[in-house]
C-alpha cells in the first residue's frame, strides 16, 4: 500500500503544473541540488585532510567527535526553516478504504525523502569509513554509521513534531527558539561545552558500540511520538486555524491616503495573514541584521565605500526585492476580482509605489542605527534609499507587468519555486547590475563618493518622475493584461 | 445599455463564444441558460474585460469595455471565489469594497443591516476569514459585495448553485425588489430553469457559444426551455 501511495507522489511530482513547463528553472534547481550534494561528498572526503591541516599533531578523530553534535544542532535549525510537512496530499485518501495507520506510515515514510536527510550521510560516511574504519575497525565504523543515521532520523521526526505542534500553538515555536538560543548561548558563554559533550559521547560510543542502539532507540522514540500524535490528530490539520477567532483590523491612518492607502493596507494584511508572504516578511526583518556583516569596522576604516554602498542598497531595498519579486502574483487568487472592481489600474500601480516607499522609509529609519558605527553610513544608506525608492521600485513594477505566473500564498516559501520563471532571474540580475552601472563610472574616474552621490541623485530624479513612470507602467500593464490574468487564473 | 457586436472568443481553434449581435436595454434581467461549455462564464469574463475577445466588441453605455475602464464604476460582478479576497474577514472585505466605491464604514454597516436574514448569522461577526467560510457563505459575501456597489449592471454566475433553498428564494426576492426600486440591468446564469424563468425578463439560451434562443419571459418560457433540455 505504501508503495502505491509513494507511486502517486512520484506522479504528482512529475505531473505537477510546474514540472515540464519551465525546464530552465528545473535545471537550475537541479544544478544547485547536485552542487550541494557534491560539495557535501567532497567535504566528506577532504574532512580528514582539512582536520589534519587545522589541528596539526592532534588526534583528528577526537576532534571530529567534538564536531558531530554541532552539526546536528545546525541540522535542526536548517530543518526547521526548510523541511516541509507532507500533509495536504493525504486528503483524497482519507475517504478510501485504507487504514489510518497505513496512511500515517505513508506520511512518515514520504517525509523522509528529502535532500536534508542525504546530506549528513554524504558528509560523514567518507570520514567514518576512511578514518574511524581504519583506526578502530569496521565494526566501530558501522556503529558510527548507525549512530549518525539515528541522529538524522531523530532530528527529522523531532522537527516534524515540533512543526506540527507549532501549527496548533505558536508557543511551541517560541519554545523551540528559546531552547535553541539557550543551547547556543550556553555553549558560547562556556556554561557547558557542546563540543565536550559530543566528544565524550562519541568516544564512549567508540569504546562501547552498543550505545548506537540507544541512539537508534531515540530515533524510534521520535518516530513513534510523531506516529501517535498523527494517529490522534489526523484530521487536525484541516481544522487548525479555524478554531481561533479572527478579528478584523482597520488601519485608520492609511485611510487618510484614500484608495491608495486602502490598497496598501490590503497588502499589509496579505503579508501578515498568509504563509508565504509572511515568511518573506520575517526574512526581511532578519536580513536587517545583515548590516553587522556588511558594515565591517575594517571596511569603514579602510574606506571600502563601494562594498559598503552595495550593503546599503541591499539593506534599504530588502522589502522591494523580496516583496517585489511577486508583486502582482501575490494577489493572483483574487486578481480577477480586483480587475473587475471599481479601481483603475493606475491607482493600483500607484498603491504599489506608495507601499514600497513607505516600507523603505521605515527601513531607512530603523537601519539608521547603523550610523552609530560611522556617520558616513548614514549618507550611504540615504543614497541607497533614494536609489531603491526611485529606480528599484520601477524595475520591480516593470517586471511585475511581465510575469504571468500566479502563486499560492498559503504554502511555505522554503524550497518553493512556484511562480519562479526565467524573468525572475533576469530581474535579480538587473537589480544587481543597474546600481553598479551607475556607480562604477563615477567611482573609477572621480572617486567612490562621486559614485554614491550619482546613485542618490539618480534615485531622486527617478523618484520625482514617479507619476510619469506610473503612466508608462500602466501602459505596459495593459499590453499584457489578458496574459497576466489568464496566467494567474491557471495557478 | 449594452451592445455586443460580432463577438467571438476562440480557444485552441474552437469558438467558445460567438455572438453576432445582442442588444440589452437598461433594466432588463437577462437569464443565461445552457449546458456546460455553452460559453456563459466566458461571456461574463468578456463583459468584464478579463479575457481578450478575438473578434468584435462589447459596448457598455457607449464605452468599449476593452478600451476604457470607465464601466468599472457602475458594473459589479461575482463569478467565483477569485472575486473575493480570502484572507480578509467578511466585514473587512465589505469595508474594502465600500472604500473603493466611496462608501463610509457607517454607510456600509447600515447597508449590511438589510442582509441579516440573507446571511443567516453565519457571515458577519463569524470570527473567520473568508477562506474559512463554506462555499455557500462565500457566495453570499460575494453577492452582498456586488450589491454594496450600487451597480447599474450586475453579473452573477450561477448564484443558485451554491446557495441553500431558502437563500435562493431570498436572493430572487432581493433582486426583484432591487430591480423594482431602481431599474438596474442584471445578467444571471443558472442551470435552475425554474428560478431563472422566475427572475428573468429575458432568457438567452446558449449552445456552444451561440445564442440559439432569445425569449422574452412569459408563461410558456419554462416549458419551452424544458423541451430543449429534455433527454
Amino acid at each position: 500500500m505504501i508503495k502505491t501511495l509513494l507511486g502517486h507522489q512520484w506522479k504528482a511530482f512529475w505531473r505537477s503544473r510546474d514540472a515540464g513547463k519551465s525546464m530552465a528553472i528545473q535545471l537550475v534547481i537541479g544544478f544547485f541540488t547536485i552542487y550541494m550534494l557534491v560539495s557535501a561528498i567532497g567535504l566528506g572526503f577532504f574532512l580528514q585532510l582539512l582536520l589534519r591541516k587545522a589541528y596539526p599533531g592532534q588526534d583528528i578523530i577526537k576532534i571530529f567527535y567534538g564536531f558531530i553534535l554541532y552539526y546536528f544542532l545546525f541540522d535542526v535549525m536548517i530543518r526547521f526553516l526548510m523541511q516541509d510537512l507532507p500533509t495536504l496530499t493525504i486528503q483524497p485518501y482519507l475517504i478510501q478504504n485504507i487504514q489510518r495507520k497505513q496512511l500515517i506510515r505513508f506520511l512518515n515514510v514520504r517525509s523522509l525523502f528529502t535532500v536534508l536527510n542525504l546530506l549528513p550521510l554524504l558528509l560523514f560516511t567518507p570520514f567514518i569509513v576512511m578514518s574511524i574504519g581504519t583506526a578502530h575497525g569496521y565494526i566501530v565504523a558501522a556503529a558510527f554509521m548507525a549512530g549518525i543515521l539515528s541522529l538524522t532520523v531523530f532530528n527529522h521526526f523531532l522537527v516534524l513534531y515540533v512543526k506540527r505542534k507549532s501549527i496548533i500553538s505558536s508557543w511551541w515555536l517560541v519554545m523551540f527558539f528559546v531552547v535553541m538560543a539557550v543551547v547556543i548561548a550556553s555553549d558560547y558563554y562556556r556554561i557547558f561545552s557542546l563540543s565536550r559533550i559530543s566528544s565524550v559521547l562519541f568516544s564512549f560510543l567508540q569504546e562501547h558500540i552498543w550505545v548506537c542502539i540507544l541512539l537508534a532507540g531515540m530515533a524510534a522514540l521520535a518516530y513513534f511520538n510523531n506516529y501517535s500524535f498523527l494517529l490522534k490528530n489526523l484530521y487536525l490539520e484541516d481544522i487548525v486555524g479555524k478554531g481561533r477567532r479572527k478579528e478584523g483590523a482597520d488601519y485608520t491612518f492609511l485611510n487618510r491616503f484614500g484608495t491608495i492607502g486602502v490598497l496598501a493596507g490590503l497588502d499589509i494584511k496579505l503579508i501578515l495573514r498568509n504563509k508565504r508572504p509572511r515568511s518573506i516578511g520575517i526574512l526581511t526583518i532578519v536580513f536587517l541584521f545583515y548590516g553587522f556583516i556588511f558594515y565591517k569596522e575594517q571596511y569603514i576604516k579602510e574606506g571600502w565605500w563601494g562594498a559598503l554602498m552595495a550593503g546599503g542598497i541591499f539593506l534599504t531595498g530588502l522589502f522591494v526585492s523580496n516583496y517585489g519579486q511577486f508583486l502582482f502574483a501575490w494577489q493572483s487568487a483574487h486578481f480577477d476580482g480586483l480587475m473587475a472592481s471599481n479601481l483603475s489600474v493606475k491607482t493600483y500601480i500607484k498603491s504599489k509605489f506608495a507601499l514600497f516607499t513607505a516600507v523603505c522609509t521605515i527601513v531607512l529609519l530603523l537601519t539608521s542605527l547603523y550610523g552609530l558605527l560611522s556617520w558616513k553610513l548614514l549618507l550611504i544608506q540615504l543614497a541607497g534609499y533614494l536609489y531603491n525608492v526611485g529606480v528599484h521600485t520601477v524595475i520591480a513594477v516593470f517586471f511585475a507587468t511581465h510575469s504571468y505566473k500566479g502563486i499560492d500564498i498559503g504554502k511555505g516559501s522554503a524550497f518553493n519555486y512556484q511562480g519562479m520563471s526565467a524573468e525572475k532571474w533576469i530581474y535579480a540580475m538587473i537589480v544587481f547590475l543597474v546600481p553598479m552601472i551607475i556607480y562604477w563610472p563615477f567611482a573609477l574616474f572621480i572617486n567612490s563618493w562621486a559614485g554614491i552621490l550619482a546613485l542618490g541623485i539618480m534615485g531622486l530624479l527617478s523618484f520625482l518622475l514617479q507619476d510619469w513612470w506610473v503612466d508608462v507602467l500602466t501602459k505596459e500593464f495593459f499590453k499584457r493584461k489578458y496574459k497576466i490574468l489568464s496566467g494567474f487564473r491557471e495557478r | 445599455m449594452i451592445t455586443v457586436n460580432g463577438l467571438a472568443k476562440i480557444y485552441a481553434g474552437k469558438t467558445v463564444v460567438d455572438i453576432a449581435a445582442l442588444q440589452v436595454q437598461e433594466g432588463e434581467i437577462i437569464g443565461l441558460v445552457g449546458n456546460n461549455g455553452a460559453g456563459k462564464t466566458t461571456f461574463f469574463r468578456l463583459l468584464l474585460d478579463l479575457i481578450k475577445a478575438d473578434r468584435g466588441q462589447i459596448i457598455s453605455r457607449e464605452i468599449n469595455v476593452a478600451a476604457s475602464e470607465a464601466w468599472k464604476s457602475y458594473t459589479s460582478a461575482y463569478l467565483d471565489e477569485g472575486f473575493l479576497i480570502d484572507y480578509l474577514t467578511p466585514e473587512e472585505y465589505f469595508y474594502f469594497v465600500g472604500k473603493l466605491n466611496n462608501r463610509s464604514k457607517a454607510d456600509v454597516d447600515e447597508f449590511l443591516k438589510d442582509f441579516t436574514d440573507f446571511f443567516d448569522g453565519a457571515v458577519l461577526k463569524s470570527g473567520k476569514y473568508i477562506r474559512e467560510l463554506s462555499k455557500g457563505n462565500q457566495f453570499k459575501v460575494g453577492i452582498a459585495g456586488c450589491l454594496l456597489q450600487n451597480p447599474d449592471v450586475l453579473l452573477l454566475d450561477e448564484p443558485f448553485a451554491n446557495l441553500d433553498p431558502t437563500t435562493q428564494m431570498r436572493l430572487i426576492k432581493m433582486l426583484k425588489e432591487m430591480h423594482a426600486r431602481r431599474r438596474l440591468t442584471i445578467f444571471i446564469s443558472s442551470h435552475d430553469l425554474n428560478h431563472i424563468t422566475d427572475v428573468s425578463t429575458r432568457i438567452l439560451l446558449m449552445e456552444k457559444g451561440v445564442i440559439i434562443k432569445d425569449l422574452h419571459t412569459n408563461n410558456d418560457t419554462l416549458s419551452e426551455l424544458e423541451d430543449y433540455f429534455k433527454v
